[in-house]
């Protein structure tokens, strides 16, 4: 496939999966997932312009989730009682700035894309995360699906984050 | 004029919800809590060679934690003495000075100005530059490399601070020979609420945690919780000094037992010479504490981690967290207390969500001119709280809210000015 016809294929795939995200489709949204995922978002840190370095394999994170992390999220959100998000919260994901950054095999793509998280809550509770995803996207027996996703949000203190990015 | 003597009720054990909302009572704070207090505002381990520094907060007031060419830490409050710009902006490094980006000012690492732009010309050789230092922390000790500092310098010492709730310290930061070290990286989050709801629930709210966690227990813990009687051998411990102290007793889970239960026994065979058996049978258990004000402990199943909740005005609060493990723990364990800590109380956490929902919406629904005619109820387990052999402090079993109380009792001693400093 050319790179134009890839890039449009994996956009229209994190378009979709972003509106699985925004419908509470939470069950489909981890069938886009593959089995070994490793989902994280490292924390941020005012440092020395070039000095911040949040990859190292013990700096906390957000989210360090694989996926019987990620079931157990789904399933305490559908029990009812996840009162954070009780009653649930109005989600949209902006997804922008798609671009393909490796395609190191046929069946493997490296994927970044910026995302804008609006979340909005009883009356006045509204949020906005802000950030970008570098995603790893394997063809498994014909369907894309997520393997790797490392989420930098563009925040230090955060707010309480009771959505999935 | 704030009296605390009518916000707490000693005798019907109630607080009037004015202290969760009321910019007055908050002011009060500022003066008769935060500069006086004993205040958490690092570990040792995070600024281990001389040059290194971490920068924080001390109740609402910004700070840098340095270490010295000395090698002794100190504490210096992060504002110039010219125009009270920050110094230092960024929160970690290593530094040779601090010097401010308004118009120059410089400090050495014990604080003396050393640097003035145009010194001659601008001042005329008329400013003492001895007499313009940081401002510092008269007051900074460790307690197991926990360092505290102190705005007060008649305050009485941190040994005295903690006082009976060292015993609760050693039991957590006292059970290997190398000590512990903080992971790197710090969560911190911000809500809508007062401090002290936070501060006050880590220091004895047991009640919450099969209703508010109610989702979390159900999906991840609930085997271990034992079903439906959790307070099975569980306690909680109040000392004089108003420090608040829960243990549940679930060591070695079965679920889990596999994974953690070689470092429960790594840790119980350290800890033999270091520790008493009452507080030997505690490691791996869950515990949660506050130290009065804002400084709290979480140990799940033997990880910890350590937090402050600091405020900004009256109704938000900055919660900062970092993970704990011992120094010389094998890497899987670090691993493993990291992870823990990210799932479980974090942000993101699937217990610490629903905190912050609880918190914030208390503060919200809480501080109307009508609701504040009518106390909050802190009843809970008055009166039947007993001296106990092994554990100092006073002891109750749970569901109490003795801790809790503690805190109140606490609070309006060191706002009528009447703790001893």
């Amino acid at each position: 496939m050319d790179r134009v016809g890839l890039r449009q294929q994996l956009e229209e795939l994190l378009y979709r999966e972003a509106w699985l995200l925004d419908q509470d489709r939470l069950e489909e949204w981890l069938d886009l997932l593959s089995e070994n995922i490793h989902y994280w978002a490292p924390v941020r840190a005012d440092m020395n312009r070039g000095k911040e370095d949040f990859s190292p394999p013990l700096r906390l994170a957000f989210f360090d989730d694989n996926k019987d992390g990620l079931r157990l999220r789904v399933a305490r959100i559908r029990t009812g009682a996840a009162h954070a998000d009780e009653p649930p919260s109005r989600v949209r994901h902006l997804i922008t700035n798609v671009q393909v950054l490796e395609t190191p095999g046929a069946e493997t793509a490296k994927v970044a894309s910026n995302f804008l998280v609006f979340k909005s809550r009883r009356n006045r509770e509204e949020n906005l995360f802000v950030g970008c995803r570098e995603d790893t996207w394997q063809l498994h027996g014909g369907a894309w699906k997520l393997d790797e996703r490392m989420i930098l949000l563009d925040h230090n203190v955060i707010e309480n984050i009771t959505v999935l990015f | 004029m704030i009296d605390p003597k009518n916000l707490i009720d000693l005798e019907r054990r109630t607080v009037n919800p004015r202290v969760f909302s009321d910019p007055e009572v908050h002011q009060a704070e500022q003066e008769r809590i935060f500069t006086r207090c004993w205040l958490y505002v690092g570990h040792e381990s995070q600024v281990p060679n001389p040059g290194d520094f971490v920068a924080g907060f001390m109740g609402e007031e910004p700070v840098i934690v340095c270490r010295g060419p000395d090698r002794q830490i100190r504490v210096f409050l992060n504002t110039c003495r010219h125009r009270g710009m920050l110094v230092c902006r960024v929160e970690e490094g290593n530094a040779k000075f601090f010097r401010c980006p308004y118009h120059g000012w410089t400090y050495d690492l014990e604080g003396k100005l050393t640097g003035v732009p145009d010194y001659r010309k601008a001042y005329h050789g008329d400013l003492k530059r001895e007499e313009w230092p940081l401002l510092q922390a008269p007051k900074v000790s460790s307690y197991h490399g926990l360092t505290f500092a102190c705005l007060d310098e008649h305050a009485v010492s941190l040994e005295e601070y903690l006082g009976d709730f060292r015993w609760y310290l050693d039991l957590q930061f006292n059970r290997t020979e190398s000590g512990m070290m903080t992971l790197p990286g710090t969560h911190k989050w911000t809500l809508k609420a007062n401090w002290k709801f936070a501060a006050e629930q880590f220091g004895g709210d047991n009640y919450h945690t099969m209703w508010a966690h109610e989702s979390g227990v159900r999906t991840s813990i609930a085997e271990q919780f034992g079903g439906d009687h959790p307070w099975t051998n569980d306690w909680e411990a109040k000392t004089r000094e108003g420090h608040g102290w829960i243990n549940f007793a679930f060591a070695d889970p079965p679920g889990i037992a596999e994974v953690v239960g070689p470092y429960t026994a790594w840790l119980r065979r350290q800890a033999r010479n270091r520790l008493t058996p009452t507080q030997i049978e505690q490691i791996g258990c869950v515990h949660v504490g506050t130290v009065f004000p804002n400084f709290s402990i979480l140990s799940f199943l033997g990880f910890l981690s350590v937090r402050v909740w600091n405020p900004r005005g009256p109704t938000q609060l900055d919660a900062w967290s970092w993970g704990m493990v011992e120094r010389d723990a094998p890497a899987e364990i670090v691993k493993l207390a990291r992870d823990i800590q990210i799932r479980t109380f974090s942000p993101a956490g699937i217990f610490e969500q629903d905190d912050g929902e609880m918190w914030s919406y208390c503060t919200e629904a809480s501080g109307g001119a009508y609701r504040r005619r009518f106390p909050l109820n802190y009843q809970m387990g008055a009166g039947h709280e007993r001296a106990d052999a092994d554990r100092p402090g006073l002891i109750h079993p749970p569901p109490t809210e003795i801790g809790v109380f503690g805190f109140w009792e606490r609070w309006r001693r060191q706002m009528a000015n009447e703790e001893a400093r």
